[in-house]
């Protein structure tokens, strides 16, 4: 009982909020507030529930699966309920000023539409790991794909119009992509439940050409290297709080939904060969996205391309978890780096909008003698690099420890060279702007003052990004609880 | 006698299957923007007579009332205000970008890239269609076996409205979202209010108004039992709302902002409200009571009509309508 009005409050709860929130226009941060406490009470029942009862569903309607749709709650999807809770949270409240602070008239417009749009994203969000159907699934996408393009487009200036319409003529034709599969899957195997597809689907030609298709819609969502030409400029144009929404969130939502496709319902299509090509592609995005971020001039790209390369590391899970040894070492592993990634993208992007608020441009070679001004947004971008770099004790190490040591137990060495590599390159790019950073310039601009709640959300999300890192044992806990493997 | 009539429709259906094909090709690579939509417009018309052939009436009736009416009206209108742009000679802005991008076409190469894909991937379906293991009926049996449980008739709406509504009330919500992404762009232009020195076309439309909505009103109704439904009804009311703008009718209407938000919003808040409603009641979300399925199901459909058919006719203005305070 409880369970049904998580479930059921999770996701109608911002949806409900969006709609009001578009309806008094003036009381947007009012109702995202509300939404905010609603989601975390129910996400609250939800988990003891989990961790009482094991795997929670809802059958919506009445009906039960192949013929109505199901909603399940395991850990993992209780695990990205959290993250989406925490980061939407932080949003709420850096958003509530951020707007509002800006220098320009178009600002109050502005704020008015970005309540109801990331209350819609953030329902989508709800909806999509909650879901246990892979049509279902479609329509969440489809929500998130909109939300998305429209919270870029918000900023209103050119080049963010620009890398919006790409933004949406991608998204456009992965869904059609995914969608297409969805069909093919429906015409072979008579349902779309992800629960009874794991028993009915057989490997054969028309289940492979529907799941290349699914596959490559989603990659192309989840920004996976060579399809992540459309992110960068994406999420560095968007305004700061939509860009850590972008981030962090966004594009694990299409990643997600991969690891129920190849690790669920069809996990008898799932194999070696199909893994090392998921980890070879998210091995290159970590070098490429690495290496372009060294180079970036501004802040925002380098922040964005620093996702390319993270987003990589979620598909070293492919190659790793599907092996018995140690299995469930890289799955709880990615999945607590995906977690730290959302945390440390959220800090990073949130304090790259504080240096643009503040120094009106985010160039990072004129960086230089900011930090006086404001300590604590540098302070969080550092701890942030901390997490994403890997070192001890942040979450980011606990993530790769786990990733390393499962590649080492299956002696799949490639990998820890990969990620080592990749590890010295973040340090490098962290580095570049914490120097930058540091320096003092004798006659350095005095700032614009920054908002004290834009700052300390910043540094809330960094903390997380390290101190989830000490509680590491409770996620992998929660993890087990519905994992898709004995 | 039946195998001269199978002969025929068989003819018919591969006339049908060539047009689709020559119209599809053709307003993909006409080098005249207008002359393309048209035959897009043409297009979605014979899809609809391609989906009743293949006996879904429900989809024939939404693709020739959206996906070629209301979209043909939607692209005529931004190909209208990409051409008035032009001759004013608004400095290139990315919509002017996008539109000579579309008129020079793309370079050779891409074009090789694309037709290779597209190709790779016919052969793919082609392949994976050909193989396909079982003739399956999908869900049909399942489907029509519960359809006396769902409050309705129509196996169609019992689907959309009762086994997956919850598919159908985020539909709704991308409706909305739809609309609040296009206000949030830009405002819209109000269009031409020339038309009332025409005193015929007035008359005309006082006729033709009424009396959309109550097809509108109709098609809800009878959706419970045969094709028709929210969609489709809304799309009428959309048409009709499109023809009211077009004709000046609609201005001060077009001022009430909090009314039409609310309108706007109404079917997702009525379809999620009585999912919430539903759970108290009998513990199940979108569980309706037993036995009241179809009462709740029109009230459901009819928020859902207004603001579908609101929707769809004001995404026509391209913009949100006033500017707010």
């Amino acid at each position: 009982m409880t369970a049904s009005w998580s479930f059921a409050l999770l996701v109608l709860g911002p949806l409900m909020a969006a709609a009001l929130a578009f309806v008094f226009p003036r009381r947007g941060r009012g109702v995202a507030l509300a939404a905010a406490g609603i989601t975390a009470g129910a996400w609250v029942g939800l988990v003891r529930e989990v961790m009482a009862g094991g795997v929670q569903i809802q059958r919506v309607g009445g009906w039960s699966a192949p013929l109505g749709i199901d909603l399940r709650a395991d850990g993992l999807a209780v695990l990205m309920l959290m993250v989406t809770g925490l980061i939407s949270g932080a949003v709420t409240l850096y958003s509530g000023r951020y707007f509002r602070d800006a220098h320009d008239l178009e600002s109050a417009h502005r704020e008015r539409y970005f309540w109801p749009l990331f209350l819609f994203l953030w329902a989508a969000l709800n909806a999509l790991f909650l879901s246990a159907d892979i049509f279902n699934l479609y329509v969440t996408l489809e929500l998130l794909g909109f939300a998305a393009v429209a919270l870029v487009a918000l900023a209103g200036n050119r080049e963010a119009l620009k890398s919006a319409m790409r933004y949406l003529f991608v998204s456009l034709a992965a869904s059609l992509f995914y969608l297409l599969g969805v069909a093919l899957v429906y015409g072979q195997c008579a349902t779309v439940d992800l629960t009874l597809l794991a028993a009915k689907a057989q490997p054969g030609p028309t289940l492979w050409v529907a799941l290349a298709l699914m596959t490559g819609g989603l990659l192309a969502k989840a920004a996976l290297f060579p399809l992540h030409f459309w992110l960068p400029p994406a999420h560095a144009n968007a305004p700061a709080p939509v860009s850590a929404l972008l981030s962090a969130l966004v594009v694990k939502g299409a990643f997600y939904i991969l690891l129920r496709l190849w690790f669920e319902a069809f996990h008898s299509l799932n194999t070696p060969a199909v893994a090392q090509v998921f980890g070879g592609l998210g091995a290159a995005a970590i070098l490429w996205g690495s290496a372009n971020a060294l180079f970036q001039p501004r802040l925002k790209l380098l922040v964005a391309y620093s996702t390319v390369a993270q987003l990589g590391y979620l598909f070293l899970l492919f190659p790793l978890a599907a092996a018995r040894d140690g299995g469930f070492l890289a799955w709880s592993g990615g999945l607590i780096f995906l977690a730290a990634h959302a945390c440390a993208k959220t800090a990073m992007f949130l304090t790259a909008g504080n240096i643009l608020h503040a120094a009106g441009h985010d160039r990072i070679k004129d960086l230089g003698g900011i930090t006086h001004v404001p300590p604590i947004s540098t302070f969080a971008f550092g701890l942030a690099g901390l997490s994403l770099i890997g070192l001890p004790p942040s979450s980011g190490f606990a993530g790769k420890w786990l990733l390393l040591s499962a590649s080492l137990v299956q002696g799949q060495w490639w990998w820890v060279v990969v990620m080592l590599v990749g590890s010295l390159l973040a340090a490098a790019y962290v580095m570049r702007v914490l120097t930058r950073a540091f320096t003092r310039v004798p006659d350095a601009t005095a700032p614009h003052p920054i908002p004290p709640v834009m700052e300390w959300t910043a540094l809330a999300m960094a903390v997380l990004a390290v101190g989830f890192g000490l509680v590491a044992r409770w996620p992998a806990e929660l993890l087990r609880v519905g994992v898709p493997w004995p | 006698m039946d195998r001269e009539i199978a002969m025929m429709s068989h003819v018919f259906d591969w006339i049908l299957v060539l047009l689709v094909l020559a119209l599809a090709w053709r307003s993909l690579n006409d080098c005249d923007l207008f002359r393309g939509v048209i035959q897009f417009i043409a297009l979605g018309l014979l899809l609809a007579v391609a989906w009743l052939r293949l006996r879904a009436p429900d989809v024939a009736l939404a693709e020739a009332a959206v996906g070629s009416g209301l979209t043909g009206a939607l692209i005529l209108s931004a190909l209208v205000r990409m051409r008035q742009r032009e001759r004013r000679g608004v400095p290139a802005s990315a919509s002017s970008d996008t539109s000579r991008t579309l008129q020079s076409g793309t370079s050779n190469r891409s074009r090789v890239l694309i037709g290779a894909l597209s190709l790779a991937l016919l052969t793919a379906l082609g392949w994976a269609v050909f193989r396909f293991s079982a003739q399956s009926s999908g869900l049909a049996v399942e489907s029509l076996a519960k359809l006396p449980e769902s409050g309705v008739t129509n196996p169609v709406t019992a689907v959309l409205l009762n086994f997956r509504a919850y598919d159908t009330l985020l539909e709704i919500g991308v409706l909305l979202l739809a609309i609040v992404g296009v206000w949030a762009l830009r405002r819209g232009e109000r269009p031409g209010d020339d038309l009332r020195e025409r005193p015929l076309l007035m008359s005309l439309l006082r006729l033709l108004l009424p009396v959309l909505v109550l097809a509108a009103g109709y098609l809800l109704w009878i959706g419970a039992s045969a094709p028709g439904g929210a969609f489709q009804g809304g799309a009428l009311l959309a048409g009709a709302l499109v023809l009211g703008l077009l004709a000046g009718l609609a201005g001060r209407f077009l001022r009430r902002e909090r009314l039409l938000r609310t309108g706007l919003t109404l079917g997702v808040l009525v379809f999620a409200a009585a999912g919430l409603l539903a759970l108290w009641r009998t513990g199940g979300l979108l569980q309706y009571p037993a036995g009241q399925g179809g009462a709740w199901i029109l009230v459901i459909e009819a928020a859902a009509l207004i603001s579908i058919g609101l929707t769809l006719g004001l995404l026509y203005l391209g913009g949100r309508p006033e500017e707010e305070k």
